[in-house]
């Protein structure tokens, strides 16, 4: 009789357990967690001071629906290319110059839906640039976009100058990527419906498959004959395609394009994939991990905003969540390869 | 009509001769050790057999038809399939999506049909490999040990239906009970109609499943005998000797 008492009370404390133990396993369980986690107390401390933290109020919800987007698109292109094992540290520059390529095309008179098209194909085609010549010449990825991100931002100023280009689309075109459908922002809407497209991609389509692979282990991949050249340039032309996206976003939003808007994008692009639990090796992360990494990383910097903290604390608690995340996951990653 | 013929194979690499004249077969049901101290050829013979090596000349042939592989896919079609010691599977993906890895079974549009990929997967690992620990196909095969992982590479070549598997040194990061457990598999399998080349140059693994044995030294044969007519000593004197 003891004894099931004891079990009743043990039971539901080891499920539990077990619970936070399966969510911890979890591609991005820790993540999910620290994410709830904070979400719960900043709303917490919202109710309790709606004067002094204005978390909930619908300017700042505002705020963040438009912040959120446009690194969420650079994340999403550039966590698929780190989960197929190669890195692209040029999307910035190519976020800013297909930006501009749309702005003076629309500024010349060329229709916004015929403008924004070719931004998307120049950002993909520069991305299978960058995957050529890291392939066709077995180059470290880093070295080859390093080119790419001082190349592209090079030729914006060539054949724009440091002048800001204005983008005046027409208003279906503004309403469709930066207009309100129910309160909810549209470019959110983009995104969030982009990161279901890349979730049925990545983890419910041969592609997908096909990725983790490649990025997991290219020789065995090679082996079992999938064409792992083949996956990598997809990926490289879809982080292309992203950084183009997210120009699109950002430059119907704001109006114009600052030739220097790109510059740092695309290193807080591969913090939130860090952050969602990617590895930098490859083959290890998730779609859920890269969304809750550009939220956590919006979130944290909307909290120091509404407590009216130095600019400076945000650049150190980034770097403490990445340090972080990084530890945690090369325990995941070496865990998995001892056992 | 043996199932696998090697044909007079000779490879260079360059100036070096790593095959000369080699000629052997593979019967169907049968076990064949390759066996040979190391240097003797048997990696290249391997590589070959499964097509990321072409032979300068001679040929291999499968039910007496020439073939010609040029890649892995050749020869997977031909029904051979390799089993490397480290074997060829990811570990950041579930037991059932390496399976079916290149092979996956999707709808029209190229998504996945999860549920029957697992089902299959664990109907294989059940009824096809016996091997303790694994529960779940969705397992990573990152958490699995060396044997456990061979039994998956068995299993996708025996669901793929394989009729040749060629195992590379299966044994050499295995435990004993991995082992006994894996060459009990190769004798299951060729009860069931699937020969295997087991290459290695442990001689008690060989000479506990083998039917025959294949003695390679410095790029060609130098003994093919049948079970029973050699002992394992002779075998000894053979590779040691020559």
């Amino acid at each position: 009789m003891t004894d099931m008492t004891h079990d009743r009370a043990v039971a539901p404390r080891r499920s539990a357990g077990e619970w936070l133990h399966s969510l911890l396993s979890m591609p991005a369980g820790a993540i999910l967690l620290v994410f709830l986690v904070v979400q719960l107390g900043c709303i917490v401390a919202g109710l309790l001071f709606p004067d002094d933290f204005r978390y909930l109020s619908s300017a700042n919800m505002g705020i963040m629906m438009r912040s959120v987007p446009v690194l969420g698109c650079l994340a999403l292109g550039a966590g698929v290319l780190m989960i197929a094992g190669e890195f692209d540290l040029s999307i910035g520059s190519v976020y800013t110059l297909t930006a501009v390529i749309m702005a003076m095309l629309v500024g010349a008179g060329v229709d916004a839906f015929l403008a924004a098209p070719v931004g998307l194909l120049v950002g993909a085609v520069i991305g299978l640039g960058n995957g050529f010549l890291t392939l066709r010449f077995h180059l470290p990825s880093f070295i080859v976009t390093l080119g790419g991100l001082l190349f592209w931002r090079g030729a914006v100023l060539l054949i724009n100058g440091a002048v800001q280009v204005r983008f005046d689309p027409n208003p279906v075109f503004n309403a469709l990527f930066s207009g309100t459908i129910f309160g909810i922002n549209a470019a959110f809407i983009w995104f969030i419906g982009l990161c279901l497209v890349f979730w049925a991609l990545l983890h419910r389509h041969r592609l997908g498959n096909h990725i983790f692979a490649t990025g997991g282990n290219r020789a065995a991949a090679t082996a079992i004959g999938v064409n792992t050249g083949r996956i990598k340039m997809i990926a490289f032309a879809i982080a292309g395609f992203m950084a183009a996206f997210a120009g699109i976003l950002a430059t119907t939003r704001v109006g114009s394009v600052q030739p220097g808007q790109g510059a740092g994008l695309e290193l807080q692009a591969i913090a939130a994939c860090v952050i969602g639990g990617l590895s930098l090796r490859g083959g290890r992360g998730s779609i859920l991990g890269v969304f809750l990494g550009v939220m956590l990383i919006f979130t944290i910097t909307d909290v120091l905003l509404l407590m009216r903290a130095p600019g400076f604390y945000l650049d150190m608690f980034i770097a403490t969540l990445i340090v972080a995340a990084s530890i945690f996951n090369h325990g995941l990653d070496r865990r998995g390869a001892e056992s | 009509m043996s199932l696998l013929e090697l044909h007079n194979i000779n490879k260079t690499f360059g100036p070096l001769k790593a095959l000369n004249d080699l000629s052997f077969q593979v019967g169907h049901s049968e076990v064949v050790g390759l066996l040979g101290d190391n240097g003797a050829g048997k990696s290249t013979t391997v590589n070959m057999i499964s097509g990321i090596h072409q032979p300068s000349s001679g040929y291999i042939s499968v039910d007496g038809q020439r073939q010609t592989f040029a890649n892995r896919r050749d020869s997977a079609e031909a029904g051979i399939e390799t089993i490397y010691q480290n074997t060829a599977l990811v570990d950041c993906l579930s037991i059932s999506r390496n399976i079916f890895l290149g092979r996956e079974l999707t709808d029209r549009f190229g998504f996945l049909n999860l549920k029957k990929m697992r089902e299959i997967a664990m109907q294989v690992l059940e009824s096809a490999v016996h091997i303790s620990g694994i529960d779940s196909p969705d397992k990573l095969v990152g958490d699995l040990s060396g044997g456990q992982k061979q039994a998956v590479a068995i299993a996708r070549a025996v669901f793929f239906k394989r009729r040749v598997l060629l195992l590379d040194e299966p044994t050499s990061a295995l435990s004993v009970r991995e082992t006994e457990a894996l060459l009990n598999q190769v004798l299951k399998l060729k009860a069931e109609g699937v020969s295997s080349v087991l290459v290695t140059h442990n001689l008690y693994h060989a000479y506990q499943v083998c039917d025959r044995f294949v003695i390679m030294s410095h790029g060609t044969k130098v003994f093919d005998v049948a079970k029973a007519d050699t002992t394992i000593e002779e075998l000894t004197q053979h590779v040691v000797l020559t």
